[in-house]
């Protein structure tokens, strides 16, 4: 009986494979990502221009923020449609908790500022909670249970406010840090770079994050081996819901009023665009939060250089559909290569 | 002598080898649940059971019911179609265009219609293209191309409403009421019985269900997944036309934004008459009594002056409800 070696013996790469090889290691999206900067440079030379450097910045690192939570839903072989109603509920809580507290204590900006963002992310937690407890406890498909807590946030958030914009933040929070420069960059460009350090190093250094990543890959051989596979979901989704607070937190700062419209259905869309265009499998197991931040960003120059060449707003809506279906086509075909050699 | 191991067919589960009383539950679980829903709101509201409201009602959920009917076929295959809605708007508007175009007359009507359902199936046969050949979810082809159509709805029309519709299309889709039943009724009840038809008397809507249930076993079997696939696509989309037009008729225009929300409530609808994500579950029935179930509760709750917002909420409750209660009939287990 022989027994079949386990390397393979080297086989030289023909130019094509081993350009598809690099392209699979470093990822399609880099080289795509400079490809846009340049031809947008050369053909509009205001892309380089230091406010719509900054615009773009800041467009990416609100995606940023919520495509890492969406991600990690997505490895663990979920869905969360749910993070663009918690930015809307999560905006007009913690505006009104702030508007209501600042009336009553105009002395105390910090604590009133501090106040407002636990209440926020105390509703992306618990968002997060039923999300996760909906799909461990009764085994229903992520999908529709975001699905359903989508409806019923995003209706949250608009009967607390009858969809009137909540004024009266303190105005500290507005002035220095949501329409804020902190070293000549927006203040929230700082809250993303945090949250993308924080997530990849759950991910590449914890015992948690390995796990997530096991169980996204093989659920039935992850609770074979031991591992807590309930906790861990559910922590996915708490983690989806909190980073979508933190954004909606951010972009109230931004705005300057609690909306139950910021948000909705298009940046949930967004934000599973972001993570798919990043390689994030929609089958669970594989993602990578840098690359995710990279997708940001990507899709942010794309918008921002669609609006300086003066393209059609409806024909940016195509382009970004085909962009995003070819993205994930290539993807996949670079897979296929791989796996047959 | 040796016996070679025969694979068991015992833990293949069969729709046959259900045990009755759950198979009993899960027929009349949801008619149940209508039917109480129905009595509860005519406590609150007498009005409920009017003439008129029930005709209204019945109106309502036929053109939900085609929407469902088109997300179940694609639900068949443990696929959904994100791009429904928008899709919608796009035929809307293309077939209001070539309707009010240079045809005129009856040749005009025909254009619009034909030209209209042309483009609804031409837009699922690229969406199955990408499922089955470029081998990328459902969820990420469709919802590119929810993006490529709410461009096109917008870009075809330049983001007006399409007037001056013929007014035999109007009365054909909308006005017409031979014997009493109103045009959609009746159009709705001709696409469900032939749908019905299609998925339980043709290797097509068979394969559908074997796709769907096991693609590899579907493979190893001989149906050819991939043309299935974008069969099903196309046909998902094609119902979503018809659906489309009806819509155009009632508005009187072509709308580009008259998708809205309809991709969201016409999976809720399926899977609230208990289609599965998971694919090879549900069928005509489903799509009917789910958009019914759907519609008599806005419509309750409308008649007894439930908040907009208020009523998100309920449906939300009602979606998740409805999947949990699906878990529990059909059991644990992934």
């Amino acid at each position: 009986m022989s027994v079949r070696p386990l390397d393979h013996p080297p086989v030289p790469l023909r130019p094509d494979e081993r350009a598809l090889r690099l392209m699979a290691a470093i990822g399609l999206l880099p080289l795509l990502l400079v490809a846009a900067v340049v031809v947008v440079g050369i053909l509009e030379p205001r892309f380089f221009g230091l406010m719509n450097l900054l615009n773009i910045l800041r467009a990416a690192s609100f995606l940023a923020i919520i495509a890492a939570g969406q991600m990690i839903v997505l490895i663990s072989g979920g869905f969360d449609l749910s993070v663009g109603a918690v930015v809307a509920l999560t905006s007009t809580v913690s505006a009104s908790v702030m508007a209501a507290l600042g009336a009553a204590l105009p002395e105390a900006p910090a604590t009133v500022i501090a106040v407002g963002l636990v209440a926020g992310l105390a509703v992306g937690a618990v968002v997060g909670l039923v999300n996760g407890a909906c799909v461990v406890l009764l085994r229903v498909s992520p999908f529709m249970v975001t699905l359903g807590t989508m409806s019923i946030v995003g209706g949250l958030a608009l009967l607390l406010t009858n969809g009137i914009p909540v004024y009266g933040l303190p105005e500290a929070l507005v002035r220095d840090f949501g329409r804020a420069l902190w070293f000549g960059v927006p203040a929230s460009v700082f809250v993303a770079a945090a949250v993308v350090a924080l997530v990849w190093l759950a991910q590449t250094r914890t015992v948690a994050g390995r796990h997530l990543h096991a169980i996204g890959g093989n659920p039935q051989a992850a609770l074979v081996s031991g591992i807590a596979t309930r906790r861990h979901l559910v922590g996915a989704y708490v983690a989806s819901g909190l980073l979508a607070a933190v954004t909606g937190l951010v972009l109230t700062a931004r705005v300057g009023s609690g909306q139950a419209n910021l948000g909705g259905l298009d940046l949930t869309l967004q934000s599973i665009a972001a993570a798919v265009i990043a390689g994030t499998s929609l089958r669970g197991g594989v993602g990578r939060v840098e690359r995710v931040a990279v997708a940001a960003v990507f899709l942010a120059i794309v918008t921002n250089a669609m609006n300086l060449l003066r393209v059609d707003s409806k024909l940016q809506l195509i382009v970004l559909g085909v962009v995003l279906v070819a993205a994930v086509a290539i993807d996949e075909l670079a897979k296929r290569r791989q796996i047959r050699d | 002598m040796t016996e070679t191991p025969v694979p068991s067919t015992a833990t293949v589960a069969s729709p046959a080898a259900m045990p009755a009383a759950g198979s009993l539950v899960r027929r009349l679980g949801l008619p149940a649940a209508l039917v109480v829903m129905v009595a509860a709101f005519t406590v609150a509201e007498p009005r409920m059971l009017a003439g008129d409201n029930l005709l209204n009602v019945v109106v309502q959920a036929s053109y939900l019911t085609l929407f469902a009917l088109a997300q179940v076929v694609v639900l068949l295959t443990r696929g959904f179609d994100l791009s429904l809605g928008t899709a919608v708007s796009t035929v809307s508007v293309f077939a209001a265009l070539l309707l009010t175009g240079s045809f005129g007359g009856a040749a005009g009507t025909l254009a619009g219609i034909v030209g209209g359902l042309a483009l609804a199936a031409a837009i699922g046969a690229v969406n199955g293209a990408v499922v089955a050949w470029l081998r990328v979810s459902p969820f990420v082809a469709t919802l590119g191309m929810l993006n490529v159509c709410l461009g096109l709805a917008s870009l075809l029309s330049d983001g007006r409403p399409v007037a001056g519709l013929p007014d035999t299309f109007t009365t054909l889709f909308y006005a017409a009421a031979p014997l009493g039943i109103p045009a959609p009724v009746l159009v709705a009840l001709g696409v469900a019985g032939l749908l019905y038809a299609l998925l339980h008397h043709t290797v097509f809507g068979r394969s559908l269900y074997l796709v769907g249930g096991n693609p590899r076993a579907a493979e190893v079997a001989g149906v050819p997944v991939r043309a299935v696939l974008v069969g099903a696509y196309a046909l998902c989309s094609l119902l979503a036309g018809i659906g489309a037009l009806l819509l155009t008729a009632r508005t009187g225009t072509g709308e580009p934004n008259l998708g809205g929300t309809l991709t969201l409530e016409s999976i809720a609808a399926a899977v609230v008459g208990g289609a599965s994500l998971r694919g090879g579950a549900g069928g005509v029935g489903a799509a009917v009594l789910g958009a019914l179930f759907v519609t008599v509760l806005a419509n309750g709750m409308n008649l007894t002056r439930v908040d907009g917002n208020v009523q998100a909420i309920v449906l939300g409750c009602v979606i998740v409800a409805a999947v949990v209660a699906d878990r529990l009939r059909t059991g644990g287990g992934r």
